[in-house]
């Protein structure tokens, strides 16, 4: 379980767009129940792990990190290829020439199309194909394609995760496997804790759509403190400190703004000094396309925070993190589960 | 319920959305079948409920259509205005429209707008009226009008305003007609203010609380010569079964379901993946801590503009495929 | 009425740092109401028992934050970069004067002079991204001891009467609807209401699902600041509303359909008591209406709005007959409804 390369591997390497995260589930549900007292798929699709804590009425902390990824959905067949639209929020600049995996049983391999050089003119060279042009290449026939893939069909970049450098790896999916594999990780140390309190690891569902499985999930389990752990984008040359708030090995990311209850982030701080971690900071001054926009307004209203991974080169298939930042989430974690956690909630 | 006579009905009750009082006394009065329970919540949504032990079936059409709002009365006696749910400028321009009142008008553009760009600030309501005083006698600031057209048959098709969603309220009620033997608790839901936002389905869907959801609504086609394939669907396919729309994207158990029901039943049915638009599915998905959701959708062309055409038999294999899983056994809810 | 605003406004608010604002109105409000508590998004809720017992009480709704900015880095000379928390039109940004966090650091939107502009450059305004905001710091160091990461940004301006019954000021959105709310709590009500002072409206009407989900009112009345573009470069309908013809009564807007009954019993109760009033000319914007709409079962909405020129700037400009027209058009309204619920669900 602690080797971290493996465990997100075998994370990432799972198909599973917004709306068809069911195998991803499935696989988180094995991979809590070991550390947790109860663990299972709930009504809407999430991965739902429950770990009990001492005290009956304590209270009830629900970390949330999705399971769902940006894909790809079959609308129809053109000369035998595959006519398709995005799920989630997809660079067109990723797609030409692109490798995909169709999600049918068993799976089909396909390639995105693109034009070679020689049929573009000068213009067209140094623009981005716009997505209506492209197609997915599964080399069969025209009839083959409709019989094997229904419209509706979703598919996902190919699966590939690797090192780079000692501290850095690369594969599609960080966005948000890595963060739920945080929590695991997580959970793995808090095996003999005897917290209090309740903790929940909510791997959620449809968060690159509508934040479906946030909403759903956190009004079943009707919590009193959230926890949205989500990936944030790390400098790269093209992406400095105007764009990004972050680095890669600076730590995890604490979150500024409307959407953080100042009580909740403040007891997030105060964990890492106490353990000497190292902590980044990050503003979000309006909506933070995070699980947390639809945590917090659920019911009655709950104090909400959300912790970061840094991470570069987000939403394509080559999604890079921070082992040690990653490492450092999780300590993090553990040091504000371990928290008492009575007067955040208190009015 | 004859198809035409019942859409030219529906057509000549006013229901833009906020205001569906009209079309849903004439829903109310002409639904057939067995009714235990009528309900009108807060915002005016019809909940129809037939009682079953059990699982709780939700289904909704939306009753309300597009329309326009008066904002402002020029001095010239035109009206500017602004739009409830989607408007387009370019397929409203010369489209004639009427007030609840009765009058009528029709859609004139600024005439030195430019008609390259056309939006709706370009346009005016001209009611016939000579002056600011006229106007103000016949209609008032914030009256709103609704397409004034109409509905014919072509061929084996309709053209008509408002198939969305007339079309589909009339695919419920014939759903209603069909539906025999039911364990199932239904509630036939006839929505508001889906146009300008999904509104109406939010808080209809959190009192009842269902243990799911189907959602009947028009489709956008993709069969138009040039179609940019924004829908998958074509005219004459069969029931559109949603995998995907802008609001929601339907679990793969309801789709399987669905086109299993469609297969034993011999109904013609397609797969629909639509790119531009959302339905009351969105907010129903999401309800409490989630709604199995469906939707059996009629494709529609030219959706939004005041004749918009559809195929009499896919009104059909949707009324027979909502009547079959009302008629289904359904596993409780987890 | 207008010395409240004109404390009320001095205040800073912006959305999700409501601390001060909310403090400074429970002291007024709570000798007047029966129960008042905050609850997890910042909202301060007051219930104020009325002569009438209500299964659900009339909820009155106006929000306590005003739009900002928040620090987001303070770089390596010493300036603070920002972000606009809520909509702020960039073009009334540069040169402005604000204070920074707790300790209300003073500090200039700073730009490059006029005179080192080029003819082309001034037609553009820059991006937020590239703005900063002067402390007058030596240094990155002394900069971080004086503001953090995350602290509040909030306009500097003061309250000016002037003109034939104007007054200008930051925060007349929604610090009118505040003041208005606070004076008919005071009042002897003819039913129970639950008076919500919201957080976090300008972020997207994020207060207001909250206290709607524990309220379950039927029908909720918000009192606003609504835009007003009645200068004279503006023609005809893109004017909105205009400041000085009455409160605007809400029909429709960018996040709701006011409920036509409810602005029907405003219209006639605004015409029976001579009170002036308008409605927007053209659809744009949202309130606390388009969250408390739909949640859980459903809310009838009704909306009174002060039209404020230049609103979402630190020199925003209302009537001061507006606001009194407010306030009595909103205290019709409760005594018609304790008299008439007039329920729409059968």
């Amino acid at each position: 379980m602690s080797n971290l390369p493996t465990l997100l591997t075998s994370l990432s390497s799972i198909p599973g767009p917004s709306g068809f995260e069911h195998d991803v589930a499935r696989r988180a549900v094995e991979l809590m129940r070991p550390l947790t007292d109860e663990a299972c798929v709930d009504g809407f699709g999430n991965a739902c792990g429950i770990l009990r804590g001492t005290q009956p009425g304590a209270l009830r902390i629900v970390i949330a990190a999705h399971l769902d990824e940006i894909g790809f959905i079959a609308t129809g067949v053109e000369q035998g290829f595959l006519r398709f639209s995005t799920i989630g929020s997809v660079d067109p600049r990723m797609l030409p020439g692109r490798e995909v995996t169709v999600m049918t049983d068993p799976p089909i391999p396909g390639v995105i199309t693109c034009l070679p050089p020689h049929v573009l003119s000068e213009e067209e060279m140094d623009l981005a194909f716009p997505r209506e042009d492209l197609f997915i290449d599964v080399g069969f026939s025209h009839e083959e394609t409709v019989t094997r893939i229904p419209v509706g069909t979703p598919a996902v970049y190919r699966a590939g995760c690797f090192p780079l450098g000692e501290d850095l790896f690369c594969g599609k999916a960080m966005d948000d496997r890595a963060c739920f594999c945080a929590g695991l990780l997580a959970l793995e140390m808090l095996q003999n804790a005897a917290l209090p309190h309740d903790v929940v690891l909510l791997g959620t569902t449809r968060e690159e759509t509508n934040f479906g499985g946030a909403k759903t999930g956190t009004f079943a389990l009707d919590p009193d403190v959230c926890l949205a752990l989500d990936v944030t984008h790390a400098e790269t040359p093209d992406g400095g400190p105007k764009n990004t708030d972050c680095v890669l090995g600076g730590g995890p990311a604490v979150g500024y703004g409307p959407n953080m209850t100042p009580r909740i982030r403040d007891a997030l701080i105060a964990a890492a000094n106490a353990e000497n971690i190292d902590i980044q900071r990050e503003v979000m001054p309006g909506k933070s396309y995070t699980d947390a926009w639809e945590m917090q307004v659920s019911r009655e209203g709950i104090p909400t925070a959300i912790l970061s991974l840094p991470t570069r080169y987000m939403h394509t298939p080559m999604e890079t993190i921070s082992l040690s930042d990653l490492r450092a989430m999780a300590d993090l974690l553990v040091a504000f589960l371990k928290q008492p956690h009575g007067e955040e909630v208190a009015e | 319920m004859e198809l035409l006579k019942t859409l030219q009905e529906l057509n000549a009750c006013f229901g833009p959305s906020g205001e569906e009082k009209e079309i849903r006394e004439c829903i109310r009065r002409i639904a057939p079948g067995r009714i235990d329970e009528v309900r009108v919540d807060a915002l005016g949504n019809l909940i129809l409920r037939r009682k079953g032990s059990g699982p709780k079936v939700l289904f909704a059409a939306h009753m309300d259509s597009i329309g326009l709002i008066v904002t402002h009365i020029e001095k010239e006696g035109f009206l500017r205005f602004g739009n409830i749910g989607g408007l387009v400028a370019e397929n409203i321009l010369h489209a004639t429209v009427r007030f609840k009142n009765g009058v009528r008008g029709t859609i004139v553009p600024d005439q030195s707008a430019d008609r390259t760009k056309l939006s709706l600030n370009d346009l005016y309501v001209d009611i016939g009226a000579e002056s600011e005083q006229q106007a103000s006698s016949l209609i008032r600031i914030g009256d709103t009008a609704v397409y004034d057209a109409p509905a014919n048959l072509a061929g084996g098709r309709i053209i008509s305003p408002y198939l969305d969603n007339r079309i589909s309220c009339i695919a419920l009620l014939w759903a209603m007609e069909q539906i025999g033997e039911s364990a199932n608790d239904l509630y036939f839901v006839f929505t508001v203010q889906e146009e300008p936002g999904l509104r109406g389905a939010k808080p209809a869907a959190f009192e009842i609380d269902p243990d799911y959801g189907i959602v009947c609504d028009v489709t956008p086609a993709g069969d138009q010569p040039g179609s940019k394939h924004y829908g998958s669907s074509s005219l004459g396919g069969g029931a559109a079964i949603k995998v995907m729309d802008t609001s929601v994207i339907c679990h793969p158990d309801m789709v399987d379901r669905l086109r299993a029901l469609a297969e034993a039943g011999s109904i013609p049915y397609q797969n629909d993946v639509i790119v531009r638009g959302g339905t009351d599915a969105g907010p129903i998905h999401t309800t409490r801590g989630g709604v199995q959701t469906g939707g059996i959708s009629v494709p529609c062309r030219y959706i939004h503009t005041p004749q918009e055409m559809a195929d009499a038999e896919d009104v059909t294999h949707c009324a027979s495929l909502m009547a079959a899983f009302a008629m289904s056994r359904l596993p409780a809810r987890s | 009425m207008i010395e409240l605003i004109k404390e009320l406004c001095a205040v800073p608010g912006v959305s999700s740092f409501e601390d001060e604002i909310r403090a400074r109105i429970e002291r007024e409000i709570r000798p007047h109401a029966s129960d008042v508590r905050t609850d997890a998004v910042g909202n301060l809720i007051a219930f104020k028992r009325g002569a009438k017992r209500a299964d659900h009480p009339l909820m009155i709704t106006a929000h306590m934050d005003e739009v900002g900015f928040i620090v987001k880095k303070i770089d390596d000379k010493g300036f603070v970069r920002f972000a606009p928390v809520g909509g702020i039109d960039r073009r009334t940004v540069i040169g402005k004067k604000v204070l920074i966090g707790k300790h209300r650091i003073p500090g200039a939107i700073g730009l490059r002079a006029y005179h080192l502009v080029s003819a082309k450059e001034e037609k553009i305004v820059p991006d937020i991204a590239d703005m900063y905001i002067d402390i007058g710091a030596a240094d990155q160091k002394q900069a971080q001891s004086l503001v953090s990461i995350g602290d509040e940004i909030v306009f500097d301006s003061d309250f000016v009467e002037f003109g034939d019954g104007m007054i200008k000021a930051k925060a007349l959105d929604d610090r009118i609807g505040c003041a208005a709310m606070i004076h008919l709590i005071q009042k002897e009500l003819p039913i129970d209401c639950a008076f919500v002072f919201t957080a976090q409206e300008e972020t997207g009407a994020r207060g207001a699902f909250g206290a709607t989900f524990s309220i379950r009112p039927r029908i909720a009345l918000v009192l606003e600041g609504t835009t007003a573009a009645d200068v004279p470069s503006v023609k005809g309908h893109r004017r909105v509303t205009c400041a000085g013809e009455g409160p605007v009564l809400g029909v429709m807007d960018r996040g709701a359909i006011y409920d036509r009954d409810l602005f029907e019993r405003l219209r006639h109760l605004a015409d029976n008591r001579g009170i002036p009033w308008q409605t927007k000319r053209f659809i744009a914007g949202g309130t606390d209406a388009q969250a408390i709409q739909t949640t859980a079962g459903g809310v009838q909405v009704a909306a009174i709005s002060v039209p404020v020129r230049y609103i979402h700037t630190s020199s925003s400009v209302a009537s001061i007959r507006d606001c009194h027209h407010m306030v009595e058009l909103a205290e019709a309204f409760i005594h018609s409804v304790a008299e008439d619920p007039g329920a729409k669900s059968e």
